[in-house]
């Protein structure tokens, strides 16, 4: 029973920081259209915000988050406009231009800071743990899991309650029609890559004090978030939240039964395997595009 | 697109191939002749991309599967063939000694065997891709998620040489390899040998390449590059086409993994990482994606920059490479060869203004 559910909450806090990492790109993916590998540069630009913010002004995690947000938001906008705004009608070549951003951003970051692994501290107030029901949890894991499914819930107010998320709606099914009605899309769309990179920042900073910063650590999340935007289904909130569940539990079960490295093997097979069936993702919206 | 064959087309294939096999004859210097060898390698594998990607429209993100696995392939013989200097027991290399193995896997016996080794390094790749291209396009499973499959298939392949690692040195690879040998030559990769050998491959595929994508297959390849909906109704079985084209390039990359490994001495997991895959669309996409030669051009042009730079000035070559690429994508999507194609037809089409003109010059006298 105690095995049960620390491993239960493996999962779900492995599925959390995925969720984390994956709801800036569901949100890209789904409304824009564009696949962005710089993502998992992102994340790494909010978690040396973090770090930066921490060492310079010693400001403590949560203060952080919200400067932390705007930074990698604005660095987001800049990208949107440079880059990404050229390519809209080219899908696939907004992967090979976002790779480029990738590691621009990667190596920009290596030389402002050094390539040296850096350490963002853990909050006083959340370094202990928890016992619930036996099992000793972290108390950072289960701020992490309490912030991701916040942010889940701020990310659908602002999509399906706003005037921004309507007009991010509207964009979405029709461009053109949208234009049409005197919405801005090219600002939608700057503004929405602007947030879903500030997502991706969050992320970055709250994943820092649990792995260590590096200037090449995006690699492996923004590999993993794709798997999980593409297995929920585009354009679906329901559909990341249900697959970062999903694989954050196929993870934990497999490294449980096996070690983490197949585990994590085997899910990416499993991926694999779901794509070639249902390409669409297990939760795909419809009647989009 | 290219556009459909003409003999003239074949000349700068064959100026390319002769120029490389010509080197050694001006290069003497064997650390040159060396680095000169690994962008041939690295020319290869590009032009396999180009090969799917640029032709056929199937974006492979985990070209880095067939490269990977033909470095492993050749790795092992090597290792098998130094083995004995490293640990004395039985000819079992080193790491499988630290990870307290007895006696040699099975699968790594035929590896004593140069032969086996090079045709593993060219029918593993082509039949895990063919196993996989199989798998995807029966399902007629194109675009974005053929980019998203192959991804997954990469960190697949790459998990699993990590993880296994009595059986493949784990992160740290197959390290300390013996110079391969076949027919009494000894091919030193510090030697004209060895760089006869890699541009031999590189000429070789890129004119089988070229033979290949002249062909009616090719022909249907690139028709399914421009549109598949179009080659489905004309009734053609377009999985198969694209089975063929995945595996060609997949065999391509393996061979040049295998110079890679040959090249570097050793064989790591990073061989078949995410970084130099995404690296090898990035040299395909600078030289041309639509061009076998276009794309080995780019790899050689892009490595040599990098390899020339001196120590100081590579930190933000990085910057700059990134940049490049980002400039090719969003404004010169066919690379340096849809540039000099272009450049080749307005020069050509000026000149048959001219002649037009001279010929005729009274007629557009009349007209004005």
């Amino acid at each position: 029973m105690d095995i049960l559910l620390s491993q239960l909450f493996t999962g779900l806090s492995i599925g959390s920081v995925l969720l984390l990492v994956a709801l800036g790109l569901a949100i890209i993916y789904g409304a824009m259209g564009v696949i962005n590998l710089a993502h998992g540069e992102f994340v790494m630009l909010g978690a040396y915000a973090t770090w930066l913010l921490q060492s310079t002004l010693g400001l403590s995690l949560l203060p952080c988050l919200f400067l932390v947000f705007l930074m990698v938001a604005a660095a987001g906008w800049a990208v949107e406009r440079t880059v990404v705004r050229f390519l809209y009608r080219r899908p696939l070549d907004t992967i090979l231009a976002t790779w480029g951003v990738g590691i621009m951003l990667q190596q920009a970051v290596r030389l402002a800071a050094g390539a040296d692994l850096r350490y963002v501290e853990t909050p006083n107030p959340l370094s202990g743990s928890i016992d619930l029901a036996g099992v000793a949890i972290p108390s950072y894991r289960l701020f992490v899991l309490a912030f991701a499914a916040a942010l889940l819930g701020v990310t659908w107010f602002v999509v399906q309650r706003t005037e921004f998320g309507m007009k991010l709606r509207a964009v979405t099914q029709n461009r053109e029609m949208a234009s049409c009605t005197g919405i801005d899309s090219a600002r939608v769309f700057s503004l929405t890559f602007a947030f879903g990179s500030g997502l991706a920042g969050l992320a970055g900073a709250l994943v820092a004090p649990i792995k260590s910063v590096a200037p090449d650590m995006g690699t492996n999340f923004v590999v993993d978030a794709f798997m999980v935007v593409v297995v929920g289904g585009v354009g679906s909130l329901f559909g990341t939240v249900a697959s970062s569940g999903l694989l954050g539990g196929g993870t934990a079960g497999f490294a449980f039964l096996l070690n983490d490295t197949l585990a994590k093997a085997l899910v990416f097979l499993g991926v694999i395997v779901l794509v070639r069936f249902r390409p669409q993702g297990l939760f795909a919206a419809t009647g989009r595009r | 697109m290219p556009r459909i064959t003409s003999a003239a087309q074949f000349l700068p294939y064959i100026l390319f191939c002769g120029a490389i096999l010509a080197v050694p004859s001006i290069v003497s210097d064997p650390f040159l002749l060396n680095k000169f060898a690994r962008y041939l390698a690295l020319g290869l594998a590009a032009a396999a991309l180009a090969l799917s990607w640029g032709y056929c429209g199937i974006l492979n993100l985990g070209q880095g599967v067939g490269f990977g696995l033909g470095a492993y392939a050749m790795a092992m013989h090597l290792k098998l063939k130094t083995s004995p200097v490293h640990t004395g027991t039985a000819g079992l290399p080193d790491f499988m000694v630290w990870n307290n193995l007895d006696h040699l896997p099975w699968f790594w016996q035929p590896f004593h065997s140069g032969l086996f080794a090079l045709a593993a390094a060219v029918l593993l790749p082509a039949l895990v891709a063919a196993l996989l291209g199989w798998f995807m396009f029966r399902a007629r499973i194109a675009g974005v998620y053929v980019a998203i499959i192959t991804l997954a298939m990469l960190a697949v392949t790459n998990l699993l040489f990590v993880d296994q690692q009595a059986y493949t040195g784990g992160l740290n690879g197959i390290t300390d390899l013996a110079w391969f040998e076949m027919g009494g030559v000894e091919f030193d990769p510090y030697s004209p040998a060895f760089y006869y050998l890699s541009a031999g491959c590189l000429a070789f595929f890129l004119m089988l390449g070229m033979v290949f994508t002249r062909s009616k297959a090719g022909l249907v390849l690139r028709a399914i590059g421009s549109g598949t909906d179009r080659v489905l109704f004309f009734g053609y079985d377009m999985a198969s086409y694209q089975c063929l084209a995945f595996s060609l390039s997949a065999s391509m990359a393996g061979v040049a993994g295998m110079l890679y490994a040959m090249v570097l001495e050793f064989a790591s997991p990073t061989f078949m990482g995410v970084p130099i895959s995404l690296s090898m669309v990035i040299w395909a996409a600078v030289g041309g994606r639509g061009s076998l030669l276009g794309a080995t051009v780019g790899a050689i042009l892009v490595n040599g920059t990098q390899g020339s730079l001196s120590e100081t000035f590579l930190d933000s070559w990085q910057l700059i490479l990134g940049a490049l690429f980002i400039l090719v994508v969003v404004f010169l999507p066919n690379g340096i060869a849809g540039l000099a194609n272009s450049l080749g037809a307005r020069l050509s089409g000026r000149a048959r203004g001219m002649a037009a003109r001279s010929a005729a010059p009274s007629a557009l006298l009349n007209r004005r």
